[in-house]
């Protein structure tokens, strides 16, 4: 195991509220939230354990034996197009074949598929949003939402397109090319649709 | 389509800064081993290209140059990474000329003809040692002109064609991990340049009737933004901008963090500003002054 304190980049004498400080900083920079249908998102998780292990193992080291703090971040990936499985057995099959990072085989499966409904669309828009195609991954989750309005799955999908995660992490503070979008987030808090959509993403 | 990556210098300290202008003098000695033409391809974007294939930081060696011709100047010397973003820097810079003869009518292509053809040399011997990259190159253009001539109305379809070609210059790096996270990076990248480039073209292009697919995507007429689609288009941009920090913070850049961290959460949003509200201008590449610098830009 790595040494903890340079995973968390922290001295040895650092005190309790700055390693804490350390950590959440860290646990915001690879939340999963921010890596949602990344295709690097694997690599954020393996990031997450690290920093979930070393905050652990020092707060075990510093309480002598006693059980270490418990309020860890989760490491888990949100719920995806991988995780839910309905739809019939195509649909299956390509939503285990994204998860898998298997896009070439999910898009093959999606061509054959006969039916253009609002599962098709959304699970287009996926492998478009892992392929780099954003703009026409927001239409694919549009189209989704439009065919079956009250799938979570798709709003949350078409939220993330249109507001990013609740909370962009950014050394800076501020994070996009119009700043007064970033406000958006706070209008949509009002909107009761979108508050319906995802609470958790806007406040 | 270049000219777009711009460090935000003034913010960092001056190590950082001095950092930056050894990589850009690095690369710029790097590219006159295809000699003295290929060093005009230069730029802040070949730059960063040429950090980010760097896995560390290179040694630094001190050279003259005809820039710089009476106080020899510290620079990175030349690896074989340097050498990589060298020889892709102009294979990219000549295929662009290329295409710039091929779009434009007989008197305007001169220029680019004239250019393309003072790179041929460089050109050649840089295709010879990077024979895949080169290949690859001309089949992503090629997707590109077709989608360009067949008007394609998508964002991503012509901009995949540029960012997978982006993309190709990390393909053979190692490990796998640094891989994925620069092919990711260099993804969103080329992304990104090649929708600000139509974006900061949307007027030239209403005028002259070229293809541009921020123009059609938004139904937009004389090259005017509307809000909506200035939104939705910021929006797209800053998703790729997501792609490429997301991707930075998955791998250790060493004594080049503070550097890209700067011009991935800032420069970037900076020149997208600039281009959206119309007060972006292209300049020619110069170099970064050190910052003890008491030799005049003339010399």
């Amino acid at each position: 195991m790595k040494d903890p304190y340079e995973v968390l980049g922290v001295a040895e004498n650092a005190d309790d509220a700055e390693i804490k400080k350390a950590y959440r900083e860290l646990a915001r920079k690879y939340h999963p939230d921010n890596y949602q249908n990344n295709p690097l998102a694997d690599l954020a998780e393996e990031k997450m354990k690290e920093i979930n292990a070393a905050y652990e193992e020092i707060n075990k080291r510093r309480a002598n034996g006693q059980s270490g703090q418990s309020a860890y971040y989760d490491t888990r990936r949100p719920s995806s197009a991988g995780s839910a499985y309905y739809g019939g057995g195509t649909l299956q099959q390509i939503r285990r074949a994204i998860q898998a990072g298997s896009l070439t085989e999910a898009e093959a499966l999606l061509n054959q598929y006969p039916e253009r409904n609002a599962e098709w669309y959304f699970l287009r828009g996926v492998i478009r949003y892992q392929r780099g195609w954003m703009d026409d991954a927001k239409q694919d989750y549009q189209r989704a939402c439009q065919m079956d309005p009250t799938n979570t799955e798709y709003r949350q999908a078409l939220h993330y397109m249109e507001h990013g995660p609740a909370k962009t992490y950014s050394p800076y503070g501020s994070f996009g090319t119009d700043l007064c979008l970033t406000n958006l987030c706070a209008n949509a808090c009002l909107n009761p649709w979108a508050w319906c959509v995802c609470p958790v993403f806007c406040c | 389509m270049f000219g777009y990556v711009r460090p935000p210098l003034d913010g960092l300290p001056d190590d950082e800064r001095d950092r930056f202008r050894r990589a850009y003098c690095g690369l710029c000695h790097t590219l006159s081993k295809r000699g003295a033409a290929a060093q005009w391809v230069l730029n802040y974007d070949f730059t960063l290209l040429a950090i980010l294939l760097s896995d560390s930081e290179p040694a630094t060696e001190t050279r003259r140059c005809a820039v710089h011709p009476l106080r020899p100047r510290p620079c990175f010397a030349s690896t074989d990474a340097m050498e990589l973003a060298a020889d892709e820097s102009i294979i990219l810079a000549y295929w662009q000329l290329r295409d710039h003869v091929d779009d434009n009518g007989p008197v305007k292509r001169q220029p680019f003809r004239a250019a393309s053809g003072i790179l041929r040399d460089a050109y050649r011997q840089a295709a010879a040692a990077r024979p895949d990259f080169d290949r690859h190159t001309q089949a992503q253009l090629e997707i590109l002109r077709g989608l360009e001539r067949d008007n394609c109305p998508s964002l991503d379809a012509p901009a995949d064609a540029f960012a997978v070609l982006l993309r190709d210059a990390a393909r053979d790096v190692q490990p796998l991990t640094r891989r994925r996270v620069l092919e990711q990076i260099l993804y969103h990248l080329g992304r990104w340049v090649y929708l600000i480039d139509a974006a900061d073209d949307l007027r030239k292009d209403a005028v002259s009737g070229n293809y541009n697919p921020v123009a059609l995507r938004y139904a937009l007429s004389d090259g005017v933004w509307t809000d909506a689609a200035r939104r939705e288009f910021t929006l797209t941009l800053d998703h790729s901008i997501r792609g490429m920090t997301t991707a930075f913070e998955l791998w250790d850049f060493g004594a080049w963090t503070p550097l890209l961290e700067r011009i991935f959460y800032a420069g970037l949003f900076q020149v997208g500003r600039s281009v959206l509200d119309g007060t972006f201008h292209r300049r020619g590449a110069h170099v970064p002054q050190d910052t003890n610098d008491d030799e005049s830009e003339a010399d």
